[in-house]
C-alpha cells in the first residue's frame, strides 16, 4: 500500500508521478498495473460531448488500458436528476474509485458521502463539493477569480480611464467554481471603489442567454468596460454580443476553460480576449494519476482530501497570444 | 341576443385584463432606468426575435386545441441541420431547403401521431421532442451537445446582420413569421378549421371539416417557425446549443406568452393581437428584469409566479365548457 504523509498532494507531487507514470506506463511494463488490474473505476460526468470531460476521460481511459482495470463512464448529459440516479446506480455496483463531477456544491454531496462510508474512493473533478472525500483533482478556483479580477482592475480601474464597469456571466450561482470565482472577485473588487460591477447573472452555462443579457447590458451600459464570463463555452455567447455591437475592441471579454482549440479560435476570431485555462488535457493525466494511487490504497496521514492543483495557462489576444497554449483533442 | 347578452361581460372583462397589462407596460417603462430607449427597444426586439416565431407556432398549435411540446426540440434540430449542412460545404440555399425538408418531416411526424394515430397531443409531442433530442445529439452529432458555427461564414453573417440599416435580418424574419401567422389564420380555409377544431373539435369533425389534414398543416407551421427561430438563435450567439431543450426554460416561456397573451389553453379562440401582447409582457419583464440585475433563479420564480396567475386569469375569463371537453384536453 501506497501511503502518503502531508496534508495535502500538491501540484509538483503530482506532476512527477504523472511523469513517472507516463514514463513506466505507456510502455506497458509499469509496477502498479499488476496490482490495480481488474479493479473497477466509474465517472460520472455533468455531461460527455463537451472538450473538458472528453479530455479528462481520454486520459482516464488510457491509463486504465495500460493498468487493466475496468473504466466506464455513466453520462447525465446536463441532467442533473438523471446523475443523482446514476450516481445512486453506480455506488450500488460498489466501484472502487468513483469520479464524479459536481454541477453545484450541494447536489452530490450526500452521495458522496454515502459512497465513501460504503468504502467507496470518491474522487470530484474540477467542481467541488461540499462534501469532502478522498481526492480532488481540479482548477483553483478562488486564485483565478482572484486573478481575473487583479488583470480586470489594472485595465478598467484608477488611472486606466476606463469606466471602471464590469459584467460577470457566472454559469449557475450555486457552481462550485461560480461560488469561488465571485467570492474572491467580488474581495478584491471592493478594495477599488472604482469598480462597477453593473450585472451578476448567470447563464445556466448557455451561451444564447449569455448573448442575450450582454447585448441588454451593453445597452445599459455602452461604456462597460470588461466581461467576466466564468466558462468560456457560455462566454462564446457573450463575446459575439460584444462583437455584434461593434465593441470588440473596446470591451475585454475574459473567460476561463479547458484551453483547447475551440478556445484559441475564439480569440483568434477576437470572441473572447482573454482566457484563464485550467488544461483539461493535463487534468486528465493528474486525473488518470490520482485514480492509479487511490486503486493503489493512497490517502492522506490525516484522512483529509488530497488536492491537486491544474497549472494554470494564461491565454490573451494581442501580441502575446501563443495558440501552442491550447490543446487538441 | 341571448347569446350576445352573455358574450358581453367576457369581452368586457377581456378589455380589463387587457388595460391591465398595459398599465403593468407602462410602470415598467416608468421605473427602470434604461429602459425607455430606442436602443433597448432594438434589444428587445433583437432578444425576442425566436420567442416571436416560436409563439406563433405554438399559438397555432393551441388554437387548434393541440400542445407542441417538440417545438424547442425542432428549433434545436433545424438550426443543427442547417449548420452541419453548411459546414459541410453545401451552399447555403440548398442547405436551407434540405432543412426545410427535414422540418416538414418533423412537423408531418408530429401531426400525424396526433390526427392519425390519435394520441393526446401532450404525450405525441413530448415524446418526439425525446425522439429528436436523442436522435440529432446522439446519432448525429454523436454525443456533442454543442455545434459551434463560424461568424465568418457567409450564412452566419447573412442572418445575424441588417437588410438594410435599421432593420435586422431576424426582426425582418420576426415580422414575416407574424405576417404569415395572420394569413394562415385570417385568410386561409385551414386557419378556420383551425378555429372550429379548437372551439369543438367533435363537431368540427363530423360536419366534415379536414381535421386531420389540417392538424397536419398546424404542426407543419410550426416546426417551419420552429426552424427560422433556430437560425436566427444559433446565427446571433455562433452556437447551437442542444441545452436550450434539456434544461432551458423556453418551451416554458413560449407557452407563458400564450397563456398571457389570453389564447386559451384549450384553444378555439386567440389570435395575432394576442401573441404581440403576450411576448410584449414576457420580453418586457426579461429585458427588465436583466435591467434590474435580478439572479436567473429570481427571474424564473417571477415568471412562474405569471404564468400561475395568467393561467387563474384565464380559468376564470375561459370558464371550461363541459360539453366540448374531452378526454385527454388539458
Amino acid at each position: 500500500m501506497v501511503h502518503i504523509t502531508g496534508n495535502k498532494l500538491r501540484r509538483l507531487a503530482a506532476t512527477i508521478v504523472a511523469g513517472a507514470c507516463v514514463a513506466l506506463g505507456f510502455g506497458g511494463s509499469a509496477q502498479a498495473g499488476s496490482d490495480i488490474a481488474g479493479k473497477k473505476v466509474i465517472f460520472v460526468p455533468i455531461s460527455m460531448g463537451i472538450s473538458l470531460t472528453e479530455g479528462w476521460a481520454r486520459r482516464m481511459k488510457e491509463h486504465a488500458a495500460v493498468y487493466g482495470y475496468s473504466f466506464d463512464i455513466r453520462d447525465a448529459a446536463f441532467n442533473t436528476g438523471a446523475m443523482s440516479e446514476l450516481l445512486a446506480k453506480a455506488i450500488s455496483e460498489k466501484p472502487d474509485v468513483l469520479v464524479v463531477h459536481n454541477p453545484t456544491v450541494q447536489l452530490l454531496a450526500r452521495q458522496i458521502k454515502q459512497a465513501e462510508s460504503q468504502g467507496i474512493k470518491v474522487l470530484q473533478l474540477n467542481l467541488q463539493s461540499n462534501q469532502p472525500s478522498n481526492a480532488f483533482v481540479g482548477a483553483n478556483w478562488t486564485r483565478i477569480g482572484n486573478d481575473i479580477a487583479e488583470d480586470i482592475v489594472k485595465e478598467c480601474g484608477a488611472g486606466s480611464g476606463k469606466s471602471g464597469k464590469v459584467a460577470i456571466i457566472p454559469g449557475q450561482l450555486t457552481a462550485a467554481d461560480s461560488v469561488m470565482m465571485n467570492d474572491a472577485a467580488f474581495k478584491v473588487f471592493k478594495e477599488h471603489p472604482e469598480i462597477n460591477v453593473v450585472s451578476n447573472q448567470a447563464s445556466d452555462w448557455e451561451p444564447e442567454k449569455a448573448r442575450q443579457i450582454t447585448a441588454t447590458v451593453l445597452q445599459q451600459n455602452p461604456d462597460l468596460c470588461a466581461i467576466f464570463g466564468h466558462w468560456d463555452v457560455h462566454t462564446i455567447g457573450a463575446g459575439n454580443a460584444v462583437k455584434d455591437a461593434g465593441l470588440e475592441d473596446k470591451v475585454l471579454v475574459y473567460a476561463t476553460g479547458g484551453g483547447d482549440t475551440v478556445t484559441c479560435k475564439a480569440i483568434e476570431d477576437k470572441v473572447l480576449d482573454r482566457v484563464w485555462s485550467y488544461d483539461a488535457d493535463g487534468q486528465g493525466r493528474d486525473a488518470a494519476t490520482v485514480v492509479d494511487l487511490l486503486l493503489q490504497g493512497a490517502q492522506s496521514s490525516d484522512g483529509s482530501m488530497l488536492t491537486v492543483e491544474s497549472p494554470l495557462k494564461i491565454i490573451k489576444a494581442g501580441p502575446d497570444y501563443d495558440p501552442s497554449l491550447c490543446w487538441k483533442m | 341576443m341571448a347569446d350576445q347578452a352573455q358574450l358581453q361581460p367576457v369581452r368586457g372583462r377581456r378589455g380589463r385584463r387587457n388595460l391591465l397589462e398595459v398599465i403593468v407596460l407602462a410602470v415598467t417603462l416608468a421605473l427602470i432606468p434604461g429602459f425607455a430607449t430606442l436602443g433597448n427597444l432594438k434589444v428587445i426586439l433583437s432578444n425576442s426575435a425566436s420567442l416571436v416565431m416560436l409563439s406563433c407556432g405554438m399559438a397555432v398549435v393551441i388554437i387548434s386545441r393541440g400542445l407542441d411540446l417538440s417545438i424547442v426540440a425542432e428549433m434545436v434540430a433545424g438550426a443543427t441541420t442547417f449548420s452541419i449542412l453548411i459546414g459541410a460545404g453545401v451552399a447555403a440555399p440548398v442547405a436551407l431547403l434540405l432543412t426545410v425538408a427535414v422540418m416538414i418531416m418533423l412537423g408531418f411526424l408530429n401531426g400525424w401521431l396526433i390526427a392519425y394515430v390519435e394520441i393526446p397531443a401532450m404525450l405525441a409531442t413530448l415524446a418526439s421532442a425525446m425522439l429528436i433530442t436523442g436522435l440529432f445529439r446522439f446519432g448525429i452529432l454523436r454525443g456533442e451537445y454543442l455545434l459551434l458555427l463560424p461568424k465568418t461564414d457567409p450564412a452566419v453573417v447573412f442572418l445575424s446582420g441588417n437588410v438594410f440599416p435599421g432593420l435586422t435580418v431576424p426582426v425582418a424574419l420576426m415580422g414575416a413569421t407574424l405576417l404569415a401567422t395572420w394569413v394562415l389564420l385570417n385568410l386561409s380555409a385551414a386557419g378556420h378549421t383551425v378555429y372550429a377544431m379548437g372551439d369543438n373539435f367533435q363537431a368540427a369533425r363530423l360536419t366534415g371539416l379536414p381535421v386531420r389534414r389540417v392538424t397536419i398543416v398546424v404542426y407543419v407551421f410550426a416546426a417551419l417557425t420552429a426552424l427560422l427561430a433556430g437560425l436566427v438563435t444559433s446565427a446571433a450567439s455562433g452556437t447551437v446549443d442542444f441545452r436550450t431543450v434539456t434544461n432551458g426554460t423556453l418551451l416554458f416561456e413560449v407557452i407563458l406568452v400564450a397563456v398571457l397573451g389570453g389564447i386559451p389553453l384549450r384553444g378555439g379562440r386567440g389570435g395575432l393581437r394576442n401573441i404581440v401582447i403576450g411576448i410584449a409582457l414576457i420580453a418586457v419583464l426579461r429585458n427588465g428584469m436583466t435591467l434590474l440585475n435580478f439572479t436567473a433563479q429570481t427571474q424564473d420564480v417571477l415568471k412562474g409566479l405569471v404564468l400561475v396567475t395568467a393561467i387563474v386569469a384565464d380559468n376564470y375569463f375561459n370558464p371550461r365548457d363541459i360539453e366540448t371537453d374531452t378526454v385527454g384536453d388539458l
